[in-house]
């Protein structure tokens, strides 16, 4: 009996051992197989991106869907670009007061919220906002393309889908984004210089203009309105492109297309971001 | 002359096609039937290079395709149209510029001269000028595929793939289908391959069968060789086909 129960607890054993080493080879193989995947699609990213530089020469092929893209990169993005630097400038001015010490100067308060405003806050999040708008709908439209065998009939007609599609909107990107963003800080600065100035009185508008003109420097200018938001651009095109271009399945797979889209491309956005900073600052 | 020989196409490991061999004479109708599933779109994907075989060749009038870049094959689709089961539409473009496209990127022809063969490719598929406004999302199924049919024929191929052509038509649609495959071939002596499970529509319009089934040719000959037992074991397992 006793000798029964041992080799029962033995076998008990082995057998919580044997699914011990099962669980361990499940994730070994799911690491395994996840980070296959990933650098397949970096490899594919890069093959997508190279593609698309090669078909650069042919933009003027492509010009019309070029100023189609101009037109949708910009026009139609003034509205939300618009209604976010207004809040932005506003939110940056509000915190900037309360977290001064009062014996600061105004000038300084000032200072800050315009650096900040220019450098970081109106290029990355208006960056992120876009990612959202533009990318999910580039990858949804692609996507739909896709899935409807459209990118197939472009290809019957002899036209090259990565020149067609994805240059035209990559372009557009580079292009538009600084511009947006020169027009957001635009917008930023002139409501925090009304809030502050001119309806409270809370700095007067030759301060407000030294505390703009103090420690300005150009290439700061640069960086957060032509440097960071051309690379955003890019970043928010291609991703677009490159996960609609991936499109499996029906309405889910458009609809994964978009979310991997923006998702992938806010991740990445924050991140160039940190390392343009660290690089230029 | 297309030419396939030893054709072989697998995803995921699993074969899809297996040491397919055909011969598409000039100037016929060309029809390969066989069950859903059986690989028939994939086969006539693999005819114009959407998709890469794992082995074989395809040959266009002597040329192996798969020696060609892609550069070179995008001069080739020129010479080739496409209707897709979907009909592929571009759905962002109007009708008429869904059809001016391919003109428009690839000739240097004046836009009033675009316009005229815009014109004459509606006519011939029977439709009428106040289509050219009208987005695909307002178009019944039956215009869908008439305006596919006439902007491949725009391009002026050589050959002209059709991809379940009669699928979703009602029985009117479908006679006009008919009718406008037999006038390309006669009129534009074009080299039509369709591709079906519709038994009705094989005999209606093809030229020469060949028969396609688990992954395999089973038969490729003149469509009156074709007898009602292969037709039988063809569809012996109650696979879906139309009459």
């Amino acid at each position: 009996m006793k000798k029964d129960l041992r080799i029962l607890r033995e076998q008990n054993r082995q057998k919580k051992n044997h699914t011990f080493w099962k669980i361990c080879a499940l994730i070994v193989d799911s690491l395994g197989q996840k980070t296959i995947a990933f650098f397949i699609t970096v490899h594919e990213i890069w093959i997508l991106f190279l593609s698309s530089m090669r078909s650069i020469f042919s933009i003027w092929f492509f010009r019309r869907q070029f100023v189609e893209q101009l037109y949708s990169f910009s026009v139609k993005t003034i509205p939300i670009t618009t209604v976010l630097s207004i809040f932005l400038g506003l939110g940056a001015l509000v915190q900037g007061i309360y977290q001064s010490n009062p014996f600061v100067p105004r000038v300084y308060t000032v200072n800050v919220v315009f650096k900040s405003l220019v450098i970081e806050l109106c290029p990355i999040i208006l960056s992120l906002v876009l990612a959202g708008k533009l990318g999910a709908s580039l990858a949804a439209e692609i996507g739909s393309m896709k899935i409807s065998d459209q990118i197939d009939a472009l290809k019957t007609l002899s036209l090259d889908p990565v020149g067609f599609l994805v240059l035209p909107r990559l372009l557009a990107g580079f292009i538009m984004l600084p511009i947006i963003t020169i027009f957001a800080n635009f917008i930023a600065i002139l409501s925090v210089f009304f809030a502050s100035s001119v309806v409270s009185g809370w700095i007067s508008p030759l301060e407000f203009l030294r505390g703009i003109q103090l420690d300005f420097r150009v290439f700061e200018l640069i960086l957060g309105s032509l440097i960071k938001p051309s690379l955003f651009g890019i970043l928010i095109a291609f991703m677009g492109c490159y996960f609609g271009l991936k499109t499996v399945g029906g309405a889910k797979g458009v609809g994964k297309a978009s979310t991997n889209a923006v998702v992938i491309s806010a991740i990445l956005i924050v991140i160039v971001d940190y390392y343009l900073g660290v690089l230029f600052l | 002359m297309i030419e396939v020989r030893k054709l072989c196409k697998s995803f995921n490991g699993k074969k899809v096609l297996n040491k397919i061999d055909l011969e598409i004479r000039e100037n016929e109708i060309f029809t390969i039937l066989g069950p859903s599933g059986h690989g028939k779109t994939v086969l006539i994907k693999l005819l114009v290079r959407l998709l890469e075989p794992d082995s074989g060749s395809i040959s266009y009038d002597g040329q192996d395709i798969s020696s060609l870049s892609k550069r070179e094959f995008n001069e080739m689709y020129k010479k080739i149209a496409f209707i897709f089961q979907s009909n592929a539409l571009f759905d962002y473009l109007d009708v008429k510029d869904n059809l001016s496209l391919y003109k428009k990127l690839h000739t240097k022809l004046s836009e009033k001269m675009i316009m005229d063969e815009v014109l004459e490719a509606i006519h011939f598929v029977g439709l009428g000028q106040d289509i050219l406004n009208k987005f695909p999302e307002e178009l019944s199924e039956g215009m869908k595929k008439r305006v596919a049919i006439a902007r491949a024929v725009i391009k002026l191929p050589s050959y002209i793939f059709y991809d379940e052509p009669t699928l979703g038509l009602d029985q009117g649609n479908i006679v006009k289908v008919i009718e406008l495959i037999r006038s390309l071939k006669k009129d534009v002596s074009l080299t039509s391959i369709v591709v079906t499970h519709n038994i009705h529509l094989m005999f209606e319009i093809s030229d020469r069968v060949a028969l396609l089934k688990d992954r395999e040719i089973v038969f490729v000959g003149d469509k009156d060789n074709i007898s009602n037992v292969m037709l039988q074991n063809l569809y012996e397992k109650g696979e879906d086909y139309e009459l």
